[in-house]
């Protein structure tokens, strides 16, 4: 798929020159390097599935382990934070949106799996010294394990959204057969960011705190507890933008405002998602899997020294 | 050692390790600074003052089915190589070979949570180490029986007392089953019976014909249990060969720079090279070899009786006249002393034969090791020699190492009056 040639081979042929450039561009960004780096890295989480496994079924029963309602708090957490923001702005705020509490959660639920996920796997590598410094093993299981325990308890809790639909009267209906795609899309692009995030706050311990603002500021930006259809006019803030212009600039310039109304299509709307601005988002995951390939693999021989 | 390279387990070639001294880095690089390098496309420019070189150069080839004792100083870089051995580092400089199965008891109990039960860890943790569920479903029980935990290995792990979390983290970790069993200083977990239990196991692994590496400061360990020792110092092998002969020039180097010492010693001074010494001057006295007998055979018997006589033959060779100090000791399986004795003679220049007698030797059944020294007098220990020394199984009703001449007698004098019996004088295995 990509130019593996030397860039001398090209540049004997002197007609070529602006694909010549183009190559030495390639070899030098060694991006056909890391398309190597990310098949190995996908391969090595395969092999150490076992280990994968082990550490996400540990991390999902110590959670609630020695807790007296255990299982329960995987409902009734989101439920709980539900109930706050139903409070703020469904009562208090007085939203125009029907079913709010309906649409709040089909939102709430997988924005929870993604800010977890990069608020966890972010310290995920730089918190196991224990584990780095005395066992070999490929470290990319680290963040792996932090977004699939946070995968299965977003699947686990869904369940919570179907009874939520029943009191509503509002039974999923045949879209929900684009629930694999737009799950596979939001974990792809999770994983690639919790990569990148986790590699380099072993080095830069500040990241840690960056990213928990930056995620709780995105929360806000992106339509959790808010429609995208009610952004308005907003030429009274000096921004020469059409409502229709201004929802668009949200939709493809935050991924997870795109993947959000794909999940408020399938649950709440019930038709199918838009295609272009999930598609963009799909095919960020796949160039942020792969940076964040290179990115990990560059920097994990310092992992064991450094944490 | 003229072994071809598929005979090595392992094989350092100009290994050299260096780390960035953090103090440094803090103002090196920001992520900021990171940054504009990565889009600037500059390579990392690291300034020689910035790092510590832990090892350099070093060239060791661990033969296959060999137990290798590393020593040296705290500092010296022993933990170093052995996180480059087991990957977890990877080399500054040069490469490494490792050919088989590697397990590493850096750590015990990596990944364990304290509020799972000590059977849920040792999945957990057998999976850490390398071992794939269906071993682990296999060897549970192995794991469970040697932990002696008992009803505690339902219970979660942060109820147990230390040493029973040691004892369940080391039984794990030498189930894991490899080719090359790497070893950092834990061979003292628990108490003495678990030692002795943990010792039979890595006995155990050894005569499997596994490749043991073991970093220790315990030098009578490497003494008696490596094939090979290596000294580390200064970030470099200094000698590798002989464990008898490193542990003797590491004792050297250490009392020197220890009779140096005044104030500012080099020992105070982790990871700081001992230094260099003079060769040892050749010993007056040395001893060649070490003979038993039974008194009446010629040649060394197979197995020796409890009541047998026991002779120790120290053949030696001295180079001139001087007074010489004999010490034969005899040891049980583990390395326990049992009995010893030593002499202080005038050997004259040429060679000789210094024996010792045991009219009766009075050891159970089993097998012992005997030592025998020999060095001038106002000289330090050097290494002995080894015999190994078994006693064959007797008829009679007694246990335990020794087994001194003894007879019972029951004597009565309830209703006979004046009668006492003699009961069953044994003698235990009398000589035919």
């Amino acid at each position: 798929m990509l130019n593996r040639q030397r860039p001398g081979a090209l540049g004997e042929d002197g007609g070529t020159r602006p694909l010549y450039l183009v190559a030495v561009v390639l070899e030098r960004t060694m991006i056909s390097k890391i398309g190597a780096v990310m098949r190995r890295n996908l391969r090595e989480l395969w092999q150490y599935r076992g280990l994968l496994w082990a550490l996400t079924t540990r991390e999902l029963r110590a959670r609630y382990r020695a807790s007296v309602l255990g299982f329960l708090w995987t409902f009734l957490n989101p439920s709980l934070n539900m109930v706050v923001y139903v409070l703020v702005f469904g009562v208090l705020m007085a939203s125009p949106v029907e079913r709010y509490p309906f649409f709040l959660f089909c939102g709430l639920l997988p924005w929870i799996f993604f800010s977890s996920s990069v608020v966890g796997g972010t310290t995920s590598v730089s918190d196991r010294r224990d584990l780095l410094t005395k066992v070999r093993f490929p470290a990319q299981v680290l963040p792996a394990t932090v977004v699939l325990t946070n995968l299965i308890n977003f699947l686990l809790s869904l369940p919570l959204l179907f009874l939520l639909g029943t009191l509503y009267q509002d039974l999923p209906t045949w879209h929900i057969v684009f629930l694999p795609i737009v799950l596979v899309v939001q974990t792809a692009f999770t994983l690639g960011l919790t990569y990148s995030l986790s590699a380099l706050n072993v080095a830069f311990r500040d990241l840690q705190h960056i990213v928990a603002n930056l995620v709780q500021m995105l929360f806000f930006l992106t339509p959790v507890l808010w429609n995208l259809d009610s952004v308005g006019d907003v030429s009274r803030f000096g921004l020469d933008l059409s409502a229709q212009q201004a929802r668009d600039l949200l939709l493809f310039c935050n991924p997870m405002a795109a993947v959000m109304a794909a999940w408020r299509d399938i649950f709440y709307l019930h038709q199918t998602p838009a295609w272009e601005p999930l598609g963009a988002v799909a095919l960020l995951s796949l160039a942020l899997f792969w940076v964040s390939s290179g990115v990990f693999e560059r920097r994990r021989e310092e992992f064991a020294e450094l944490v | 050692m003229n072994l071809t390279p598929t005979e090595m387990a392992i094989v350092l070639e100009g290994v050299g390790k260096t780390f960035k001294k953090s103090s440094r880095r803090k103002d090196s690089s920001t992520l900021k600074t990171e940054f504009i390098r990565i889009l600037l496309r500059r390579r990392k420019v690291v300034e020689p003052t910035w790092v510590i070189e832990a090892l350099s150069e070093v060239n060791l080839s661990i033969p296959r089915a060999k137990t290798i004792g590393i020593i040296g100083r705290n500092g010296s870089g022993k933990s170093t190589l052995l996180k480059l051995m087991t990957g977890i580092y990877s080399p500054s400089k040069g490469s490494i070979r490792v050919n088989g199965r590697i397990s590493a008891l850096l750590e015990l109990g990596a990944g364990f949570h304290p509020e799972f039960t000590g059977r849920e860890n040792i999945f957990i943790n057998g999976i850490i180490l390398g071992m794939s569920r269906a071993e682990l479903t296999d060897r549970v029980e192995d794991i469970i029986r040697f932990a002696e935990l008992g009803d505690f290995i339902d219970e979660p792990v942060r109820t147990y007392s230390s040493g029973m979390f040691m004892r369940l983290a080391f039984a794990v970790a030498t189930h894991v089953d490899p080719d090359i069993l790497i070893i950092d200083e834990i061979l003292s977990v628990g108490d003495e019976h678990f030692q002795h239990k943990s010792s039979a196991k890595m006995k155990e692994f050894r005569d499997g014909g596994r490749t043991i590496v073991l970093v220790t400061h315990d030098l009578g360990t490497v003494e008696s249990w490596c094939d090979l020792a290596a000294w580390i110092d200064g970030g470099r092998v200094r000698m590798m060969g002989d464990p008898k002969e490193v542990v003797r020039e590491y004792r050297r180097a250490v009392s020197s720079a220890e009779a140096q010492a005044s104030g500012q010693s080099p020992l105070s001074s982790p990871g700081l090279a001992l230094p260099e010494l003079a060769p040892a001057p050749p010993m007056p006295v040395t001893l060649s070899s070490v003979r038993l007998r039974n008194g009446h055979e010629e040649g060394s018997p197979s197995a020796f009786s409890s009541s047998g006589r026991l002779h120790v033959l120290l053949d030696y060779v001295a180079r001139e006249t001087s007074a010489s100090a004999f010490a034969v000791e005899i040891r049980s399986a583990d390395g326990g002393l049992l009995f010893g004795t030593s002499l202080t003679a005038e050997t004259p220049a040429g060679q000789g034969t210094a024996t010792l007698e045991l009219p009766r030797l009075s050891l159970g059944e089993g097998a012992y090791e005997v030592l025998a020294r020999l060095a001038p007098r106002d000289h330090r220990e050097t290494a002995p020699l080894r015999a190994s020394l078994v006693v064959a199984a007797t008829a009679d009703v007694a246990s335990g190492p020794v087994r001194p001449e003894h007879r019972w007698s029951v004597s009565s004098r309830a209703v006979a009056p004046e009668a006492s019996v003699v009961a069953g004088a044994v003698d235990p295995g009398v000589e035919p």
